[in-house]
């Protein structure tokens, strides 16, 4: 009887011990970018996912229970701030049952804390200015310094959540800045022939890669944030384009497509979609593979050598 | 030694007037850092609107067409402290009268488990769980008024959802109530005043990905309690929604085909009694951004409802069939105008079929938390 009680101890111990001393930093966040920084900083410390995929809109990311189910057991949950997740984190987070990932715990992350941000509201913020974000655009995941930013952010915040692994969690950061910013130039580089050409988004959400490429937004598809373009706002924006000789119309695959097709048809220009969320084309897999193909998506649009000529 | 002369007075009387321009120039700027400080408003609760407004054209109801108030909706929601969250509704209605619809707290802080403590909003089947103007369809399921109540279970108590450890979304919940008599908002009568009569609720959710795109939901719902002459009344429900959101198109496409069961019973000693039952089933479509249409056919038996009265005008229950179809455009997220149509027929009543027309405008304003999925 004695040796089956040791037998069964062994046993227990045995399994006990094949458990990893710790469990990986679990990382969820609301867009697929910051899915891909934290993956970068946290190295082999952390699995990240992201709630949003990169071709879904992340305004109206549906909130789904799932989402709910997928973070109950989440360390850290990295939000995109601004209140761009504002229309669905505030149902998914509590429905976690997750206190670590809550707003104010140390689990839970504003990737935005730093970034300077563009376009915020002047005095009362007024709805008949479209869907507008009260706290400032929203999109700077489209400049790849503000990337940089988040990724020092993240290594802070993963430091002090896993202090036996910060040396490593920094020197990732390092070398993801290093990266990007050895990228940065090339993509630079490869956009210095546009610089001060106009280019006309469907939402504003473009206007981070235009301030750091020095472009300047003619227009967008969309009247106003969120409102739907009309058959009239569809033929004076082209018109416009047309008589300022803006030729390149840019789209994600969130938006709807015709829409952009017939503007830059109206114009004489072309319609390029593109990925300002890694996962939102093909080969834009993570950050850096995401500005690969967007600027050379940007860059030949601009050209006039890629996309058909509508 | 200070020694006065002209030019001195000069320079004195030049620096008092500075003095007193700087004092007058600065002083409200003092007052009003001193104001902020004291009674900062920085913390104060999100703050939304809802104002609804309906008209109908009903031939076989005693009442003038046109277009009516509903209700204003008022929401505040403020985190606490670290461990809860308030959440509250209050409703201004067309008769002046205020509901204090919901007020309730949320937990923030205990792991898998929410506690919701106030006046709630019980948490029984589907259609029970939503504010008016987000009822899919201008009419709310005739099954809803006759059993747990036409906007849902709403009561003081302390509901507790677990989420359970199982692979896929799976709730559980258990909840407590005060016991209180039937009234228009409360078909179901909890108003016996022995001191162990607690109201309680039972309530099972699942939500599994079928798909990307395609979710399935699946629950069961119970609630009982005791009336005010000892007899004991429950209802039970199950719902099922399958709901389309394709990610390319979250804003612009998708369906929800739901449907949902509700029974209502009551005994007395030995002698059951099934008082009434029925259902509904719906899809919705969305067209576009803007545009929505939905179909729906529904089935309640032993049920009130507006148009079915005696020859002396008095409500008297029968069977209920009916069939609804609208059309809603939402220009943006914050408003609406919804058309509808609903042919009903009734096996009692002078009127043994219905056919009306209505119209519904939404306007919100301010802070308007989410729609649960």
């Amino acid at each position: 009887m004695k040796s089956l009680i040791r037998c069964m101890c062994a046993l227990t111990f045995g399994l006990l011990a094949a458990v990893p001393a710790h469990a990986d930093l679990k990382v969820a966040t609301s867009l697929t970018d910051l899915a891909s920084v934290a993956q970068f900083v946290g190295g082999k410390h952390v699995t990240a996912q992201s709630l949003c995929r990169g071709y879904e809109d992340p305004h109206f990311v549906p909130a789904k229970p799932s989402l709910m189910k997928a973070i109950q057991n989440a360390d850290v949950f990295v939000s995109t701030g601004l209140e761009l997740d504002g229309g669905w984190l505030p149902l998914v987070l509590p429905g976690s049952r997750n206190p670590r990932i809550q707003q104010g715990t140390k689990g839970f992350v504003d990737a935005s804390e730093g970034v300077d941000v563009l376009e915020k509201p002047v005095g009362t913020v007024n709805r008949a200015e479209g869907d507008i974000h009260p706290l400032g655009n929203p999109h700077y995941y489209a400049d790849p310094k503000n990337l940089e930013v988040v990724a020092n952010h993240l290594a802070e915040v993963f430091s002090r959540l896993d202090p036996a692994n910060a040396a490593d969690y920094a020197a990732n950061a390092k070398a993801f800045d290093d990266r990007m910013d050895a990228s940065l130039a090339k993509w630079e580089e490869q956009m210095a022939p546009y610089k001060g050409a106009s280019v006309v988004s469907y939402h504003k959400n473009f206007d981070y890669f235009v301030d750091r490429f020095a472009l300047k937004l003619f227009g967008t598809v969309e009247p106003k944030p969120g409102i739907p373009p009309s058959p009239r706002h569809i033929t004076e924006l082209a018109g416009a384009m047309k008589q300022a000789g803006v030729r390149a119309v840019l789209y994600q695959p969130y938006y709807i497509a015709d829409a952009a097709n017939e503007v830059a048809k109206r114009a004489g220009g072309v319609a390029v979609e593109i990925a300002t969320e890694a996962g939102g084309l093909p080969g834009t897999g993570d950050v850096f593979s995401k500005f690969d193909v967007l600027v050379a998506s940007v860059a030949g649009a601009l050209s006039g050598k890629t996309g058909a000529q509508q | 030694m200070f020694r006065f002369s002209p030019s001195c007075s000069l320079r004195s009387g030049l620096r008092a007037l500075a003095c007193l321009a700087a004092a007058l120039t600065f002083a409200p700027v003092l007052a009003t850092a001193q104001t902020r400080s004291m009674f900062s408003n920085l913390a104060n609760p999100a703050i939304g609107m809802n104002a609804l407004f309906t008209g109908q054209a009903a031939p076989n109801i005693d009442a003038a067409y046109g277009l009516g108030f509903d209700e204003a909706e008022i929401s505040l929601i403020s985190v606490v402290d670290p461990y809860w969250t308030l959440v509250s509704n209050i409703v201004f209605l067309p008769d002046g009268t205020v509901d204090p619809e919901e007020v309730w707290v949320r937990s923030t802080n205990i792991p898998t488990l929410q506690l919701k403590l106030g006046k709630v909003r019980g948490t029984f089947g589907k259609h029970g769980l939503l504010h008016t103007h987000a009822f899919p369809f201008i009419q709310g399921p005739i099954i809803m008024e006759n059993s747990i109540g036409g906007e849902g279970f709403k009561d003081a108590g302390i509901e507790a959802g677990w989420l359970t450890p199982l692979p896929w979304y799976a709730e559980l919940t258990g909840g407590v109530y005060q016991a209180i008599g039937a009234d228009d908002d409360h078909p179901m009568d909890f108003g016996s005043t022995d001191h162990d009569n607690v109201p309680f609720l039972g309530h099972f959710k699942n939500q599994l990905d079928l798909n990307e795109a395609t979710t399935l939901e699946a629950g069961l719902s119970y609630l009982e309690g005791r009336g005010l002459y000892g007899n004991r009344n429950l209802s039970y429900g199950a719902d099922l929604t399958i709901r389309n959101v394709p990610p390319k198109n979250s804003n612009r496409r998708g369906w929800i085909l739901q449907g949902e069961y509700i029974q209502r019973d009551s005994t007395t000693g030995a002698t059951y009694t099934k008082l009434t039952e029925g259902g509904y089933a719906s899809l919705q479509y969305r067209l576009s951004q803007v545009w929505w249409v939905g179909v729906r056919t529904e089935q309640a038996k032993d049920s009130f409802t507006d148009f079915l009265v005696d020859d002396t005008g008095a409500q008297i229950p029968g069977k209920v069939n009916r069939s609804s179809l609208n059309i809603a455009w939402t220009p943006s997220e914050f408003s609406f105008l919804r058309l509808e149509y609903s042919h009903s027929k009734a096996d009692a009543g002078i009127h043994p079929t219905d056919d009306r027309i209505l119209l519904q405008v939404s306007y919100t304003i301010g802070y308007h938390p989410a729609h649960a999925y």
